[in-house]
């Protein structure tokens, strides 16, 4: 019915698929004749040997640096020590060779020699970054550690060490559960991944292509020849708004105390530094798992506390706003005050007098803002604090940021919130975000670390500008009270030991109890500010653990002096240098 | 008493030959699973594939061939449909499996079939050598092909180009058609290289030579060769295989299955199992030859495109004479869609040579 149409070829055919097969069937045999017959000695050769082994050379990870192009964590060659498991030939013995030339356990040797591998010929690493003493020690014994290699690798140093240690992270191996998850995006067991900081957020960028070589081996394991050679290609290069030079100076002036130093750019969001101590060791992360002191918790942006006075900059911005106190409204300050049946004491034992808010910010008085703050009320007062963005987190682009806590308006009386003191909590970035926030005028910018990502050939592959995230409207006469009380704060008030030659600062001291007062627990002290005061180009928070604000502020103040007036450390510098050299004679 | 038997043979051939290749397939795969990495459950799941694919063959041998060409639109849009939903659902780095309870169904396996017999059923009616028609069959064709490629899964892209080719031969394009249409794919290709991405790239470049990726597939092949150039005349020896036991090849039970077989049964076995499947070619271009319907002829010469594709390409490259692509070995490769696609493929050749008169 239907072949009449068209042609249906018939002969010919029947020939050509078969044909066709015969060739390639043909191609295939030869080929088959070559391998299996004339290269049998050599494959069999190989086969019975086991010997080709594949060596990855590590993926070199992205350079991390400064706003100013200066590296601050980057790969360096270093010497690993590796084994493979197939090739040992007396676990025992070699482990205990190797725990007599490395400070390693022969037990945690011979657990590592012993453990079921999914491919025996796979190395494995035992330590990594040998010493040079370790690295011939090995050599000269590799005649009686066969399967066990000096390998040359990658390790990533950073130049900072523990200044930068909570910013940039560390790198580990892929745990299961990492790998189980990002199995899809080309991560292999053994591979390092970030495990923290911008290690970690920008790991996609960091990470490299991986690179490895393929050999042939002597009965040793030694490498005989390359078969394969594939080269890694560099991760990209991530580039922070960090200041190098204003890490250092921050680093140097918190010194070993315990808490945490961040200074940002007001205009912009950009963070300029960010330090938090104790701090840890990116080489030695199990040395500081168990260390007291939290050394792997950055503070700055997962630490909470009550804000303490620096919470009075919310109170007097809602009380102007609210027009609930008038500039020169007077409150008289005896010290205390009786609330009911509640005390309520002012830190300065007698008080201050009669005092107005341009002298109650300064002076921190207790009782004024006390008294506000009752007028306030506390929905009030909350109201304003979200409005400045405390209670949620401020975006930072580092991982694990605390939102800080708000209370429901029936957790807390109005005297305590007035105040800062209570079940009010707050991090030290979000504070910052505040302090920024006064000094630009109200514009709450996003605090970001890393300015762009570039390849390794030069190339922008991504570029972050500064983002607002919400504009907070104060009338111009209450930010003008605000400014000028922030500033008297460093002239003559509790901040006063922020106070540095030729540039204003301004700021605001926060004290809060550790814990109830019976515990004497001693207090933390805050200290957030900006300066020059007329057109701020830093703003800074410093929080102490267990110090007095005072303290804080002392800490602001040098650091300040040195940042803004750079001539100030080199003049120093050369003081001592001088001294120096006073004393060899 | 001889004679008799021998025409039988003959008759049955292609099931003769199938159960051959089958048996062979269960009897390596049983050795490869003794190995480090592939648990013994791969032979008891091949096994239990082999049973539901011959229960569901049965009920497929009852189907009368032609009606295929009716239902073809709508297999060809079912496998559309299950092409595409792969690629959103799709399992593994490679989307190329949908989850159905304890198996994984590859669509792309079933999508040659679907698409030979669509492209039968379009040219059986139509005259290949007018332009329309061959623009159509370009789109049956083209569809998967892209959908294919997207997953990635290069290797099965590349037999939709062999079963295309096949069918407008044996549909009677002229010579001229066909090297204007292969042509066009050679020149077309430099202009996909520049559209493409680096790392698109870099993947084909790999593809092309696996060297370049010597921790990955390049790996495999130096493993795969020395597996087989070991194996030497006589083969080590049912169950004796050192190399693919020891977890040097992470696929010897599915792609490189080849190998496991040319290191236990060596030269010889490869010779005899080549001569297995070069019988078994024949017995359906005999089909081919004797039948005398179009739709037949074609749907039966895409189906031997298929087989002879797949069997060249997977020996060919475990040996490194074609890129590594992730093709398996009809009736041996552990699979359950191959395994089931295969066999259906056989029933439906079956099927038309005994509504052939033979003469």
């Amino acid at each position: 019915m239907w072949q009449k149409k068209v042609e249906v070829k018939m002969e010919g055919e029947k020939r050509l698929f078969i044909n066709l097969t015969k060739v390639f069937f043909a191609v295939i045999i030869l080929r088959c004749f070559y391998l299996q017959i004339i290269r049998y000695p050599y494959y069999r050769n190989l086969s019975l040997r086991n010997c080709i082994r594949t060596i990855d050379t590590g993926i070199p990870r992205g350079v991390i640096y400064d706003r100013n192009m200066r590296p601050l964590a980057q790969d360096a060659p270093a010497l690993h020590l590796v084994f493979v498991p197939y090739d040992l030939e007396n676990p025992e013995k070699e482990a205990e060779i190797l725990s007599g030339i490395i400070s390693m356990d022969k037990q945690e040797i011979l657990r590592r020699f012993k453990k079921r591998y999914a491919n025996p010929f796979d190395r494995v690493y035992i330590k990594r970054r040998l010493t040079k003493e370790e690295v011939s020690l090995i050599e000269e014994n590799m005649p009686v550690l066969p399967g066990v290699f000096v390998q040359e690798g990658l390790i990533r140093e950073y130049k900072l060490g523990k200044d930068t240690c909570h910013i940039l992270g560390y790198t580990g191996e892929i745990s299961d559960e990492q790998l189980s998850l990002l199995k899809d995006k080309g991560y292999q067991m053994g591979d390092f991944i970030g495990q923290e900081g911008i290690e970690k957020v920008y790991d996609d960028y960091l990470r490299g292509i991986p690179g490895g070589i393929q050999v042939e081996v002597d009965a040793l394991g030694h490498q005989r020849k390359v078969m394969g050679k594939k080269d890694p290609s560099p991760g990209n290069n991530v580039v922070l708004t960090i200041d190098q030079t204003i890490q250092e100076i921050v680093s140097q002036e918190l010194g070993d105390r315990r808490g945490c130093v961040v200074v940002m750019d007001p205009r912009n969001g950009q963070i300029l530094a960010m330090v938090s101590r104790p701090g840890f060791d990116a080489d030695n992360i199990e040395e500081y798992l168990n260390r007291e002191g939290h050394p792997f918790l950055n503070r700055a942006i997962k630490g909470m506390y009550s804000p303490g006075s620096v919470f009075k900059i919310i109170t007097e911005t809602a009380a102007l706003e609210t027009g609930v106190i008038e500039e020169y409204d007077r409150v008289e300050c005896t010290g205390e005050m009786e609330v009911g049946d509640r005390v309520f004491h002012c830190w300065k034992e007698g008080g201050h007098g009669w005092v107005d808010i341009n002298l109650a910010l300064p002076y921190s008085c207790n009782i004024f803002f006390g008294t506000i703050g009752m007028k306030l009320g506390v929905a009030k007062m909350l109201e304003f604090a979200s409005m400045f963005g405390l209670g949620s987190p401020t975006g930072i682009d580092l991982p694990g940021e605390k939102a800080g806590y708000l209370p429901d308006k029936r957790e807390i009386d109005p005297l305590n919130l007035s105040i800062g003191q209570g079940p009010i909590l707050v991090t030290p970035i979000q504070l910052l975000s505040l302090i920024s926030t006064v000094a630009n005028g109200g514009n709450i910018w996003k605090p970001y670390l890393v300015k762009e990502i570039v390849a390794p050939d030069g190339k922008k592959i991504k570029e972050f500008t500064p983002e607002l995230k919400k504009m907070v409207y104060v009338s111009e006469k209450t930010m003008e009270i605000l400014k000028r009380g922030l500033k008297n704060v460093v002239m003559f008030g509790t901040g006063s030991r922020a106070r540095i030659d030729k540039i204003e600062v301004a700021g605001k001291t926060g004290t809060v109890q550790r814990g109830s007062e019976e515990l004497e627990l001693g207090t933390h002290g805050f200290f957030v500010c900006y300066a020059p005061a007329d057109s701020p180009k830093i703003a800074m928070v410093v929080f102490l653990d267990s110090a007095s604000s005072g303290e804080a502020a002392g800490i602001a103040g040098s650091a300040l002096k040195r940042i803004l007036i750079p001539e100030v450390s080199d003049e120093t510098h050369s003081e001592t240098e001088e001294l120096e050299n006073a004393g060899t004679f | 008493m001889l004679a008799h038997f021998k025409r039988h043979i003959v008759e049955k051939g292609l099931i003769f030959w199938t159960s051959v290749l089958l048996f062979i397939g269960l009897v390596i795969l049983f050795s490869a699973s003794k190995g480090v990495l592939v648990r013994e459950s791969i032979f008891l799941k091949q096994c239990l594939w082999l049973i539901i694919a011959t229960v569901l063959c049965v009920f497929i041998k009852r189907i009368d061939y032609r009606d295929f060409q009716q239902i073809a639109p709508l297999l060809y849009f079912i496998i559309i449909l299950l092409l595409t939903a792969v690629l959103f659902i799709g399992q593994g780095g490679a989307s190329r499996w949908i989850r159905l309870g304890i198996f994984n169904l590859q669509p792309s396996e079933f999508a040659k079939l679907v698409t030979v017999i669509t492209l039968a059923a379009y040219l059986a009616e139509k005259d290949i050598k007018r332009f329309p028609v061959l623009l159509v069959t370009l789109f049956i064709v083209g569809i998967p092909f892209l959908l294919v490629l997207k997953q990635p899964n290069l290797g099965t892209a590349f037999i939709f180009i062999v079963i295309f080719f096949a069918i407008i031969y044996q549909a009677g394009a002229t010579k001229g058609q066909i090297i204007t249409l292969f042509l066009m794919g050679v020149f077309s290709s430099p202009f996909m290289w520049f559209i493409m991405k680096p790392y698109q790239r870099e993947r084909i470049l790999t593809f092309l030579n696996p060297m370049r990726d010597p921790l990955g597939k390049g790996y495999n092949l130096i493993q795969s060769i020395i597996t087989i150039g070991s194996g030497g005349f006589f083969g080590k020896g049912f169950l004796r295989g050192t190399q693919t036991k020891l977890a040097f090849l992470p696929e010897y039970h599915t792609d490189f299955i080849f190998c496991a077989f040319a290191e236990e049964f060596g030269f010889i076995g490869v010779v005899v199992l080549l001569g297995i499947y070069f019988m078994f070619f024949k017995c359906i271009a005999e089909v081919i030859y004797y039948t005398r319907e179009r739709f037949a002829k074609l749907l039966a010469t895409g189906i031997l495109a298929i087989f002879i594709a797949h069997v060249v390409i997977n020996t060919g490259m475990t040996m490194g004479l074609f890129p590594v692509v992730g093709i398996p070995l009809p009736f041996i490769s552990y699979g359950g869609s191959s395994l089931l696609v295969s066999l259906i493929s056989v029933v439906l050749v079956v099927n038309i040579k005994e509504n052939t008169i033979m003469f």
